[in-house]
C-alpha cells in the first residue's frame, strides 16, 4: 500500500496541541462547545496525513460531533485521536465509528477527573497560596499565580496531549480499564477531600438568626449552636441540599440557583440571613 | 476617581480575553485573566492604583475562589467581576474616601463584584449564542470542504462576539461607572431587601459550583466521606488547602494500593472466572 509507514511530524503534532492549548474554547456556544476547538487541531493533523481532498474531508467530518470535555485534562484525547487517525491513514482498520465511539466514551470520565482534579484542586490550592501573598496589596501573590498556574497548564496539557499521541488506542486502556478505574478512584479522594477543604475554607453560609430576651440580650445565636455540633454545619447543608437537588431530583443547575434566589429573599425577609453590609 | 475613554476601553479588550469563551484562550483567558485576583493587578495597573486594584481583587476572590464552570453552567461571569466589577468597587471606594485594605473598602467591593458578576451572566449566554451564527458558518465551510475557514470560525469571528458582548458593555460600564455607582447607591441601598437578597445569593452561589463537582464523583453517600473528611480537616482543625492536600495523597495511595491488589488477585483467579470480571469492569465505561 502506497500510504504505509505515515508519520505525523513533530512539527505538526505541536501545531496542533497549540490550536487546541489555544481555540478549545473561542467559538463556544452552548449547542457545540469545544468542536469547532477540536475541528482546528485536527485540521493540521488532516492535511498533513491525506494529499487527496476526498480523504481529507472524510477525516474531517469525523470531528464534527459534539465535544466538551475539561478542556486542559482533555488534551489527552486530542492527542490520543492523532494517533488514531495517523492508523487510520496508514492501514484503514479505524474508522469514524471508532474514533466517536472513544471520544464519547472519554469526554465524561476526563471531564470528571479534570473539573474535580484542576478547576476543584489545583486552582482553588494556588489561588489559596497566591491570597496569603497579596493580603495587604501586594502584587506578588497575582505574579505568583499567573506564573504557577500558566506554567502548570501549559506543561501539563502538553504532557497529556504528547502522552496520549504516543499511547494511542492503549491510553483508553489506561484510562477506562482496571488500573485507570484505580487511579480514578485515587484521584476522586484527593478531589473529594480537596474540594471539601475549599468549601470549609471559603465557601461560608451564615445566619444571623437570634433570639433575643426582654432587655435585648441575645440568648440564642443560632449560627454558634450549629458550629458547636459541627463546624461549619450550615455550609455544608447548603452543599448537600444543592447536590441532591441536581443529582437526585435532576434538577438543572440554573433551575437550582433560582431555587436559591428564593431561598435568599425569604431567608433576608425572616431576618435569617443578614450580609450586615453598608456603603 | 475618573475611568477615561482610554481606560475603559483597555479595559474592555482585557474583559474580552478572559471569560470562559474568552479570546486568549481558557488556561490564559478564563484561568489567569479571569480570576478577580489577577484582575485586580490588571485593573490596578490600568488606573494607577495597584494596591487597590490588588486589594478589591483579593475581595472579590475570596467571594469567586470555588466558582466551577462545568459543562458551560455559570453562576457568575469572571470577565464582568474583573473588568467591570473590581473598577467600579475601586471607584466607590475612592469616592468613599474609605482606605484600600479596610475591611469596609473590601465588603463594598464583595457586594459590587457580586452584584455585576451575577448579572453578568447575561453577557456569558450573550457570547455563546451570537458564537451561533459563527458556528453556522463553519458548518456551511465544512460541507464544502472549506476547511481554513475553520481557523476564522474558531479565532477570528468570535471577536465581534466579544466586541458587542464584552467590549462595549465594559467600557460604558466602566467610563460612566462613577455616576453609575451613585446611581446603584441610591437606588439600592445596602441595607434594603434587594442588596441583602443579592449578596446572600453571591454567598449561596458557590455551594452551586462545588454541587456540580461533587455530582461528579459522588454517587452514593459513601462517596461523601472523602468530602466530609476534608471539611473537617478545614473546618474544625483548621488545616490549609495545601496540607488538606497532602494528607489526601496517603488516602489516595492505600485506594490506588488496594484497588491494584484486588486486581491482582481476580486475575490470579482461575482462567474461566477472567472473563466475568472483565465483564464487570466494563460496565463503568
Amino acid at each position: 500500500m502506497e500510504n504505509t509507514g505515515k508519520k505525523i511530524s513533530r512539527k505538526t503534532l505541536n501545531k496542533s496541541f497549540h490550536h487546541w492549548f489555544y481555540g478549545h474554547l473561542t467559538a463556544f456556544s452552548q449547542e457545540h462547545m469545544q468542536t469547532f476547538g477540536y475541528l482546528t487541531s485536527m485540521l493540521p493533523i488532516v492535511e498533513e496525513l491525506y494529499d487527496n481532498k476526498e480523504d481529507q474531508e472524510k477525516a474531517m467530518k469525523t470531528y464534527t460531533a459534539f465535544f466538551n470535555t475539561e478542556p486542559q485534562l482533555g488534551s489527552i484525547i486530542v492527542g490520543i485521536t492523532a494517533s488514531l487517525e495517523e492508523a487510520r491513514a496508514n492501514d484503514g482498520h479505524v474508522d469514524d465509528a471508532t474514533i466517536n465511539g472513544l471520544r464519547a466514551g472519554l469526554m465524561g470520565p476526563i471531564a470528571g477527573i479534570g473539573d474535580s482534579l484542576v478547576v476543584g484542586t489545583l486552582i482553588p490550592v494556588i489561588l489559596g497560596i497566591a491570597l496569603g501573598m497579596s493580603d495587604g496589596g501586594s502584587p506578588l501573590g497575582a505574579i505568583f499565580y499567573i506564573i504557577v498556574w500558566n506554567l502548570l497548564g501549559y506543561f501539563g496539557m502538553r504532557f497529556a496531549y504528547f502522552k496520549g499521541y504516543e499511547l494511542g488506542d492503549k491510553a483508553v486502556g489506561i484510562l477506562v480499564g482496571a488500573q485507570g478505574k484505580a487511579i480514578r478512584k485515587a484521584i476522586a479522594t484527593v478531589g473529594g477531600m480537596v474540594v471539601g477543604g475549599v468549601a470549609a475554607t471559603w465557601v461560608t453560609v451564615k445566619t444571623s438568626f437570634t433570639l433575643r430576651n426582654g432587655s435585648g440580650k441575645a440568648y440564642l445565636v443560632l449560627q454558634d449552636k450549629l458550629d458547636s455540633v459541627y463546624p461549619g454545619l450550615l455550609t455544608a447543608a447548603f452543599i448537600v441540599l444543592c447536590w441532591w437537588l441536581m443529582a437526585k431530583k435532576n434538577i438543572s443547575p440554573i433551575k437550582v440557583m433560582l431555587i436559591l434566589v428564593v431561598v435568599a429573599l425569604i431567608g433576608v425577609l425572616t431576618g435569617f440571613f443578614n450580609p450586615g453590609l453598608k456603603y | 476617581m475618573t475611568i477615561s475613554w482610554l481606560q475603559a476601553s483597555i479595559l474592555g479588550i482585557f474583559a474580552s480575553l478572559s471569560s470562559m469563551p474568552g479570546m486568549a484562550g481558557s488556561t490564559i483567558g478564563n484561568y489567569t485573566l479571569g480570576r478577580p485576583l489577577v484582575g485586580g493587578l490588571v485593573c490596578g495597573l490600568i488606573l494607577g492604583d495597584l494596591k487597590m486594584g490588588i486589594a478589591a481583587g483579593v475581595a472579590m476572590q475570596l467571594v469567586y475562589i470555588a466558582l466551577v464552570t462545568p459543562g458551560g453552567t455559570v453562576s457568575a461571569d469572571v470577565r464582568a467581576v474583573s473588568y467591570i466589577g473590581i473598577p467600579l468597587a475601586m471607584v466607590a471606594i475612592h469616592s468613599q474616601g474609605l482606605a484600600a485594605t479596610s475591611a469596609n473598602a473590601a465588603d463594598l467591593a464583595k457586594s459590587m463584584g457580586t452584584l455585576v458578576g451575577t448579572v453578568g451572566t447575561v453577557l456569558f449566554y450573550g457570547t455563546a449564542t451570537m458564537n451561533l451564527v459563527w458556528q453556522h458558518m463553519g458548518w456551511r465551510a465544512v460541507e464544502r470542504g472549506e476547511f481554513r475557514k475553520l481557523y476564522a470560525v474558531d479565532w477570528g469571528y468570535p471577536w465581534i462576539s466579544h466586541l458587542i458582548f464584552s467590549f462595549i458593555p465594559t467600557v460604558l460600564m466602566t467610563h460612566f461607572g462613577s455616576s453609575a455607582v451613585q446611581a446603584l447607591k441610591t437606588a439600592l441601598p445596602m441595607d434594603g431587601i434587594p442588596m441583602k437578597t443579592l449578596f446572600t445569593v453571591g454567598a449561596l452561589l458557590p455551594c452551586v459550583g462545588i454541587a456540580i463537582l461533587l455530582k461528579q464523583i459522588v454517587d452514593g453517600p459513601v462517596d461523601f466521606i472523602p468530602f466530609f473528611v476534608g471539611f473537617t480537616f478545614a473546618a474544625s482543625l483548621k488545616l490549609n488547602l495545601v496540607s488538606v492536600t497532602v494528607v489526601s495523597l496517603i488516602f489516595a495511595m492505600i485506594s490506588y494500593k488496594l484497588d491494584m491488589a484486588i486486581n491482582t488477585n481476580r486475575q490470579a483467579a482461575p482462567a474461566n472466572t477472567g472473563g466475568t470480571v472483565d465483564d464487570e469492569e466494563d460496565e463503568d465505561i
